[in-house]
């Protein structure tokens, strides 16, 4: 039975399911418990579940993951939150050199079923430190895998399968689209879900691929709108999961269109798009017709708010990469 | 800006990496000019002498002769204000040699630090740190594979793996089908410069892809015959994708007079590459002269010529076949066609007796008949009647070809592109004016030896356009 | 009288300590704190001997080690000398049901908790880092980065309460083990946070070995680390790290009052590092000869044998035969420490994740071939 919900409400419902359905799963943060968290996401969830089941911590996201290791080696599942993706750095010794490497060190003997849920991206207007995309720290940290819904119905299925997975998952969720709505079906079996780590086209074309992810899906399905008005068909495919990523799909779809396009928020340089790029060139080198393009925030510090939609990548920025990509 | 400057080994071409210093043509202290040769380095397609990029006094060498360096690495010092004074002596220490800096030896010298000890030597040959066993030395030996010599050193070729390396699954070769297009993007880079539908192409690489090969035979046969697509070829039939041409005037004409040739006369074609510099010289003297003042010149003019005196001296090139009366008929006047480009095809005007004009004359011509093809106006008169034609594929930056005889022709000479190259020029490898002459002709009327000898005449003449006017005069 | 401890305990740091046993091997019965606390041990002769052997086998295990690293066979040691009694003292402390979550020294609380010595020397000689279950030996896996384990321990302790064992005489408690540098460390501050807040059932035991590789304890605090705990609201009780008796007593007494559902307590362990941080380290560096003189009279070992020798609780005998045994399980330590394989390349692409990677998979794939490639197995 599907509704018409907000990303955000599609996060809520999911994290109820999964408290629901394993007693060992804790959710942990600032403000997640009474508040019901900065962006609602956790709304009413402690005053069903207890406060020892979504638990207020104190403010130290070091101690958040920290302590969530030590919950985990118990044998608790905690979903952690922090707060906004700039506030992630206290805790990233925690998360690359505890989370994601404990069951390396211990081979194979002592799982973390970590999720560390992370509101990311610009685009909301706000001051510093509120609008980074930091996955690319993340996805370059081997014992991590990372993950970002683009939508409602993803955003759904997505949180309980990494509340679920046995892996330590950084879970980023777009926040600008938070309040984007979108058909889900609450009821649905998760057995049944598009798979976790998969990628997916989300329109269909023929003339290039756009590779987008979390908040710059929208804008890549605008874009493809755009351009169908001026007759050209672009393939657009939500990555969903950073790492691993899955680049059958990717492959398929370059060798069928011979041009690729990757857009992100976060900064060109040393960013996800270059790992794509390099992976695409080697294999699809002998289908490419130009070579693979970036759209990507510029390499300074995330800019203030009256200027931050010169800097995101929007509808124009990419429907011009597509041009030059076809100037080759 | 330091006055001491340090040269480095350039890009000697096409993205070589490295080259062997053959030898230094100055020492340290000599004072030296700009552009002055230094040094003769050698790649893996020539040698070379370089040039100084700056003047003044080499106060440092790098690398002795017979090293080898890599493009990017210092080679010599210059210090380019002699007159300043004396230098400073903070200059780099002595260069390691290459075979020091491949296996350093990181361990300290003896006594230096306790055993055990940060710093000090560790068992196995390592430096002990805090935190592990420390750093080991290293040396610059590949791991050996198997059917190699074990303990190869570092200066023997390397072995050549039994299995590939890592890496992505090789693409197979097999023929494409259908689908899109595959080619690396240079190969697509050079079938748009060449005008080739890469899709019309027979790919031979891996996974069907088209190869710089393909696309360079598919020019050749479409130059030569009428181009047959094979079948394997692109299975892309979208009639909204195809543009019609109607055969007529010129365009069928010549298919009409290629057909006609190719496949009446054996047609046999042999190359001669030459150092022209002489000529190119020669022009620039004759630029000067005030007979030759208003007047365009060429290097075409002294191909020209060439083929006129060359001509004269074995007539027989300038023949025609006579099927009908079973004769070769030799002409004594040469007609010469000059192949031209136009919009609406290929047309070989031609210059009437071109051998009784005087070279002014013959460059006015050139100049007249080019410019008036170009212009659509060449008179049919002008388009009948070669006896030799020269037809110039340098201008579209091209090498050379294997020219089709023009009906009723037995030679004609194809004269390809200029280029500085390098070049054995008194013993020495130095940068000349290089092209090569393709000289197709009728088997039937003139052997190889004669062909031979004519094209030697040619290659003769525009080495040394001066001397040979002279000797054959 | 100072907070929380005793003004009593010979050569004693100003504030005093808690000590049971002099370094010339008197006893003292027992001693009560500024808080009231009463800290004393009942010990059997037999316990007494127990103490005394796992003393001389934790050190002689320990110079085995030290041995073997200058040999060469392992890359690093971080040697435990005159740390004994700390880590005896308060490991034997520990019952079944605990959790022990230690840095990367703690050998000696790891022979108490009856794991086979041998367990961190995969470690050390760099054929793993640790591998072993966490859960199974109730001994979390050696933490290298300074401090990051205190968090861990935390949380597993909220897990005890959330798991409803804390509140009995019989539940679970935790032990966290850190040094005097790591008190310095932000995360470890946090875990004080959090253990407080949460009133976590656990025991924060710092080794004040007095230096953080080369700088002084001065370096990470103005005030005697056992009253940082009183700013983070829980008891905090220095002890004379040297003398297993108090180490015994103050752990026990904590332990106790974590597992009953009291919240947590720092303890500091007056000790000082005999040996380097590490192998190579050099000390004499940084720190001179007279102090390390003056720590060598307190030894733990020495003031022990001391004692029993007076009490006639041991004699030369005993005393020979534990040191022989000592040897036995040293020179069996070494033979195996020697016949551990490296471990062969392509399992480095193992446990990189519990649901495995296609990616690493592939990598793995690839590496096969690349290492099949060459003659022999042997890396230059």
């Amino acid at each position: 039975m599907s509704e018409i919900i907000t990303l955000g409400k599609a996060l809520n419902h999911g994290l109820r399911r999964t408290l629901e359905q394993n007693a060992k799963v804790i959710i942990m943060g600032e403000d997640v418990g009474k508040l019901g968290g900065v962006f609602r996401i956790t709304d009413g969830l402690q005053k069903d579940f207890g406060d020892d089941r979504v638990i207020d911590t104190p403010l130290a996201e070091a101690g958040i993951i920290g302590t969530a290791v030590g919950l985990a080696i118990r044998g608790y599942r905690p979903v952690c939150e922090i707060q906004f993706d700039g506030f992630v750095y206290p805790a990233y010794n925690q998360i690359v050199a505890q989370v994601a490497k404990m069951f390396y060190r211990s081979k194979g003997h002592v799982r973390l079923p970590i999720v560390i849920r992370i509101p990311f991206g610009g685009g909301i207007g706000a001051v510093e430190h509120h609008s980074e995309s930091p996955e690319a720290y993340f996805a370059h940290t081997p014992g991590l895998k990372v993950v970002t819904c683009s939508n409602p119905a993803d955003a759904y299925s997505m949180i309980q399968q990494a509340v679920n997975s046995d892996d330590p998952i950084v879970f980023f969720e777009p926040k600008r689209r938070y309040w984007e709505k979108g058909e889900v079906d609450l009821a649905a079996d998760l057995a049944g879900a598009y798979p976790l780590h998969a990628s997916r086209i989300a329109r269909a074309g023929t003339d290039a691929t756009l590779l987008a992810y979390g908040p710059m899906v929208r804008t890549a399905l605008d874009a493809a709108a755009a351009a169908a008005e001026d007759g050209r068909n672009l393939e657009v495919i939500d990555l969903r999961s950073l790492s691993p990523v899955d680049y059958d799909t990717i492959y398929a779809s370059v060798r069928r269109t011979g041009r690729a396009i990757v857009v992100h928020e976060a900064p060109g340089n040393i960013g996800l798009g270059a790992e794509l790029a390099a992976r695409i060139s080697e294999q699809c080198f002998y289908y490419l017709q130009a070579p693979v393009l970036r759209v990507t925030g510029y390499d300074i510090p995330y800019p203030a708010a009256r200027v931050e939609e010169e800097y995101l990548p929007d509808l124009d920025r990419v429907l011009d990469a597509v041009d030059r990509s076809f100037g080759w | 800006m330091s006055r001491v400057k340090e040269f480095t080994l350039p890009d000697l071409g096409e993205g070589l990496t490295e080259g062997e210093i053959l030898a230094w043509l100055v020492k340290v202290g000599d004072t030296i000019e700009l552009n002055q040769l230094i040094v003769e380095v050698e790649t893996a397609k020539a040698a070379v002498e370089i040039p100084a990029k700056w003047a003044g006094v080499v106060t440092r060498i790098f690398h002795e002769a017979g090293t080898t360096v890599e493009v990017g690495a210092p080679i010599v010092a210059i210090d380019t204000d002699p007159s300043a004074g004396p230098l400073p002596s903070d200059l780099p220490g002595p260069v390691p040699s290459a075979e020091s800096l491949a296996a350093v030896e990181i361990a300290p010298a003896e006594g230096a630090v306790e055993p055990g000890l940060i710093g000090g030597p560790a068992p196995g040959g390592r430096t002990a740190v805090l935190v592990g066993y420390g750093p080991k030395t290293t040396t610059a030996k590949r791991r050996p594979r198997p059917g190699t010599p074990a303990g190869a050193t570092t200066t023997a070729p390397p072995p050549t793996p039994p299995r590939a390396p890592v890496t992505p699954p090789a693409p197979a070769v097999t023929a494409r089908t259908s689908g899109p297009v595959l080619a690396k993007p240079p190969v697509r880079k050079l079938a748009r410069d060449l005008g080739v539908d890469l899709g019309t192409i027979t790919g031979t690489g891996p996974l069907g892809s088209v190869t710089r090969d393909d696309v360079h035979q598919a020019l050749a046969t479409v130059a030569e015959a009428p181009a047959v697509t094979t079948a394997g070829a692109a299975a892309v039939f979208d009639a909204s994708r195809e543009q019609r041409i109607t055969v007529k005037g010129v365009r069928k004409l010549t298919a009409e007079n290629m057909v006609a040739s190719a496949f009446t006369a054996p047609h046999v074609t042999e190359f001669l590459t030459i150092d022209v510099t002489r000529t190119m010289k020669t022009l620039e003297k004759l630029k000067a002269r005030r007979e030759f003042r208003d007047v365009r010149l060429s290097p075409l003019l002294l191909v020209a010529k060439a083929v006129l005196l060359a001509a004269k001296r074995h007539p027989m090139v300038n023949s025609t076949w006579s099927a009908a009366t079973n004769e070769i008929v030799v002409k004594e006047y040469v007609n010469l066609g000059i192949a031209a480009a136009t919009e609406r095809g290929l047309i070989v005007p031609t210059i009437k007796d071109a051998g009784r004009l005087t070279l002014r004359e013959l460059a006015e011509a050139l100049n007249s008949l080019v410019q008036v093809a170009k212009s659509g106006k060449t008179p049919p008169s002008a388009m009948t009647g070669g006896t030799f034609s020269i037809t110039n594929v340098g201008v579209f930056g091209v090498d050379s070809g294997t020219p089709i005889l023009p009906p009723g022709e037995s030679a004609i000479l194809a004269f390809g592109a200029i280029r500085p190259m390098p070049w054995v020029h008194k013993g020495k490898i130095k940068i000349r004016q290089v092209t090569t002459l393709a000289l197709s002709f009728d088997h039937r009327v003139i052997d190889g030896e004669l062909g031979s000898k004519f094209l030697r005449d040619l290659g003769d003449f525009l080495t040394d356009p001066e001397g040979a006017l002279l000797s054959w005069s | 009288m100072a907070n929380g401890v005793s003004d009593v305990g010979a050569d004693a740091p100003a504030g005093g300590f808690v000590q049971l046993l002099t370094p010339d091997g008197e006893r003292i019965d027992s001693v009560t704190t500024a808080d009231g606390v009463t800290y004393s041990v009942d010990f059997t002769d037999d316990e007494y001997r127990g103490l005394y052997r796992d003393l001389v086998t934790v050190r002689r295990l320990d110079a085995e080690a030290t041995a073997l690293q200058r040999q060469g066979e392992l890359g690093i040691w971080a040697s435990l000398l005159g740390q004994e009694a700390a880590q005896v003292g308060s490991g034997r402390a520990l019952r079944p049901q605990d959790m022990a979550f230690p840095t990367y020294r703690e050998h000696g609380v790891l022979y108490t908790r009856s794991i086979d010595p041998i367990m961190p020397f995969g470690l050390f000689r760099g054929v793993d880092q640790g591998g072993w279950d966490a859960n199974e030996h109730r001994f979390n896996g050696y933490t290298i980065v300074i401090g990051s384990q205190t968090l861990h321990a935390t949380g597993y302790a909220m897990g005890v309460t959330m798991d409803g064992k804390t509140g009995t005489p019989d539940g679970e408690a935790v032990i966290a083990y850190f040094g005097d540098g790591a008190t310095s460390q932000g995360e470890v501050n946090e875990a004080f946070v959090w253990a407080g807040v949460f009133h976590a059932p656990m025991v924060f035991f710092c080794q004040n070995n007095q230096y953080a590789i080369s700088e002084p304890l001065e370096r990470q605090t103005r005030i005697p680390l056992y009253r940082r705990a009183a700013g983070f609201g829980f008891p905090g009780v220095r002890i004379d790290g040297n003398d297993v008796l108090a180490s015994f007593a103050v752990t026990r007494a904590a332990l106790d009052h974590a597992r009953n559902g009291q919240g947590p307590t720092l303890i500091e362990a007056y000790t000082y590092r005999m040996g380097a941080h590490t192998s190579s380290d050099d000390p004499t560096r940084y720190r001179i000869a007279s102090e390390v003189e003056s720590w060598k009279v307190k030894d733990p070992i020495s003031r022990f044998k001391a004692f029993l020798a007076k009490q006639q609780i041991g004699d030369d005998g005993f005393f020979a035969e534990v040191d022989e045994s000592a040897k036995v399980l040293a020179l069996d330590l070494r033979e195996r420490v020697l016949a551990m394989p490296d471990p062969a390349p392509v399992s480095m692409f193992d446990h990189a994740y519990p649901n495995g990677s296609p990616e690493v998979d592939a990598q793995r794939r690839q590496f096969t071939d690349y290492h099949a490639s060459f003659e022999g197995t042997d890396h230059r």
